[in-house]
């Protein structure tokens, strides 16, 4: 809202409210807003609030308390005193113009207006309609914490303020959109994180000038880092609030928008998103093993295929060891095509498989099993190995802990199978060098995207190759710049 | 105060030096690594080894991983030099153009100027297209590995500094 509009005050004849309330708000057409009229001591008093959003009984409750004044008071010419006495919430607020009266409404708290007087009382007893904290989805883990975020930002800041009492951890509120007046949420921890960088940030979002963010975090993150048409993820995404805490914890500033269960997490790097809490929750040997593996992976989901199809383009290039690669017969159609089929194949599998109910989950995996394991094979369509290099690199494309990151991958595989079809050899290793140059010159929020490495750093490359015991983690990751770099208080030797 | 001592020593020219020169060990092992592989896959009829060993040495090991992997070690400790030498010249600058510019003279340099000490590599004329352009992407991907960190590395110092002066005053 620009700040040069008028502000009305509260009008002391209680006639003018209502018919503000009436015209500028809708009461009596909208059926979500509900209005309620008592006499309380030959005053009328008026109660406006959001059926969904606060419960029956405290409506009740409230009316009741309101009445009974009438038994016990006689006092006419103290209304307003005995009112504000009798109303025994935890929070009351008293409020003079008709705007905040409105928006208060709006988000759900009770506004209570008295005849003759030039305030009014707001009652927070909103209860949101949401679910409790489950595990979330894409996140899972074998052991540690099950809760993940909701879609209530309250409950977002407290599942991570339990896990750091910290009296330093800020957690500030904006609001942003200019009608959807979403709340967001900007925590950090106040002497570890830059302060250029939450200063950042925050700017960032006070500049966004839009009517509201429904699509949430994900439209805020589009206002906070330059994009363009570029698929990869510049930012995280968690619903893990132990993951959040660990962030916070290294310097990093998380941004959770209300009516989103996953946060932000400002700013990640390619290799943070290879990274998962499944690695912490197992012994450092372990977590180590797990991780490599898994970037194995992803690699294979990027480079396996063009690998592949460049070794069938041009099978002198394979040593003799290797040469049983390739298929023993091309088949009807260029293998390039049939890669470019079933890969689209498998997308559209893993589209359908998003949104197919759960009944039909199961008829789908069996088509998808017949269709492009079997039949396809069978008719001549497609060579079994495409099969085999397809799925491989798919499965790879899964083990991608990060689903924004797998999905940009897949594009720039396509983009290398091209290159390879096209060009062969040099086509390839073009290709490749423009995948690494295009990565390194991404910026998250002025942070190189492939640090740690390029441009590299060994202690930061240290901590991606090996999961280092935490006792022995003590330094925090040099990228976001931390104002204190030492985790643990160094020993003194 | 330990800490602050402890910080600033990193922050010093000096620090940024053993820096550089670890990046530059670390960027010669990778990318003669990266050499290798492609040398194995005949991306490129040259690999590490046809300049490191080949062209002294033709002794029957050297074309075995013996040979590979001495290069590769070989490769790693003359890659100091190139450090040194970015962080001397170009350091100041803190872009990756640079540092791939920095990349295509070395190769000019290995492939054209220093062609002679390699008997054991063909004429810059006779490679095949393949291995040119291998070679190139390698040499330019090696250049901006090193100069992207050393150029990173010291305008990050220079941040620091101004925020420390700016603390102090």
């Amino acid at each position: 809202m620009p700040d040069t509009k008028d502000k009305y005050p509260i009008s002391a004849d209680i006639k003018d409210n209502q018919k503000f309330m009436k015209e500028r708000v809708g009461v009596g057409v909208s059926y979500d807003l509900g209005f309620r009229e008592v006499v309380v001591l030959k005053r009328k008093i008026q109660l406006y609030y959001l059926n969904g959003m606060v419960d029956d009984p405290n409506i009740i409750q409230l009316l009741k308390i309101l009445i009974e004044i009438n038994d016990n008071e006689v006092d006419k010419k103290k209304v307003y005193e005995i009112v504000e006495n009798r109303l025994v919430n935890e929070s009351v607020e008293v409020i003079k113009t008709m705007d905040e009266a409105v928006d208060q409404m709006l988000s759900g708290l009770i506004v209570i207006f008295i005849d003759g007087e030039k305030s009014a009382f707001v009652v927070d007893v909103r209860s949101y309609p949401g679910r409790q904290p489950e595990e979330p989805d894409t996140e899972r883990v074998v052991r540690g914490a099950r809760d993940g975020y909701t879609e209530n930002i309250v409950i977002n800041t407290s599942l991570t303020r339990r896990r750091i009492r910290d009296e330093r951890l800020r957690n500030e509120m904006l609001s942003v959109g200019e009608r959807s007046k979403t709340d967001v949420c900007v925590s950090y921890i106040q002497d570890v994180a830059n302060d250029d960088l939450v200063k950042l940030i925050k700017d960032k979002i006070r500049a966004i000038e839009i009517d509201g963010l429904t699509m949430t975090d994900k439209a805020l993150e589009e206002f906070m880092v330059e994009r363009g048409w570029n698929p990869f993820p510049l930012v995280r995404y968690t619903e893990r609030p132990d993951v959040a805490a660990n962030h916070l914890f290294e310097g990093h500033v998380i941004v959770t928008v209300d009516t989103s269960p996953s946060i932000i997490i400002f700013p990640a790097t390619f290799f943070d998103h290879l990274e998962h809490a499944e690695e912490y929750r197992q012994t450092p040997g372990v977590g180590t093993f797990i991780r490599w593996v898994r970037f194995f992976a992803v690699m294979c989901s990027l480079f396996l295929l063009p690998l592949w199809l460049l070794f069938v383009i041009d099978p002198s290039l394979l040593p003799k060891e290797l040469s049983f690669i390739g298929p023993n017969e091309t088949g009807n159609i260029p293998i390039v095509i049939q890669i470019l089929m079933a890969d689209i194949g498998v997308e559209f599998l893993r589209m359908a498989a998003i949104h197919t109910p759960t009944p039909l989950a199961t008829a789908l995996g069996l088509i998808a099993a017949v269709l492009i394991g079997q039949i396809a094979v069978d008719v001549g369509m497609f060579s079994p190995e495409v099969i085999l290099y397809v799925s491989v690199s798919t499965i790879g494309s899964y083990v991608t802990p990060s689903y924004e990151l797998s999905v940009a991958n897949k594009i720039l595989k396509l983009f290398l199978v091209l290159m390879t079809a096209f060009f062969g050899v040099v086509g390839f290793t073009i290709g490749f060098t423009l995948i690494i140059f295009f990565l390194a010159n991404l910026k998250s929020l002025k942070t190189p995207y492939l640090w740690p490495f390029l441009p590299f750093n060994a202690m930061g490359m240290l901590h991606f190759i090996f999961r280092i015991p935490v006792p022995y983690s003590n330094v925090r990751p040099s990228i976001v710049h931390p104002k204190d770099n030492y985790r643990q208080p160094t020993k003194k030797s | 105060m330990k800490k602050d001592s402890h910080s600033e020593k990193q922050d010093n020219l000096s620090g940024i030096f053993s820096k550089a020169l670890l990046t530059g060990f670390i960027g010669g092992l990778l990318w003669s690594a990266f050499g290798v592989i492609m040398y194995y896959f005949k991306f490129s009829e040259v690999g590490p080894k046809s300049f490191l060993l080949r062209s002294w040495l033709t002794a029957e090991w050297t074309n075995g991983w013996l040979g590979d992997v001495l290069s590769i070690l070989l490769a790693g400790f003359i890659s100091l030099l190139p450090a040194v030498i970015y962080f001397a010249v170009f350091k100041k600058i803190n872009s990756m153009l640079v540092g791939i510019l920095y990349g295509v003279i070395l190769w000019g340099l290995i492939f054209y100027v220093l062609h002679p000490l390699f008997s054991n590599v063909p004429q810059l004329t006779d490679l095949q297209f393949k291995s040119v352009v291998s070679s190139i992407c390698l040499f330019v991907l090696y250049g901006a590995f090193i100069g992207y960190a050393i150029s990173f590395d010291y305008h990050n110092m220079k941040v620091r500094e101004k925020h420390r002066k700016q603390a102090r005053s």
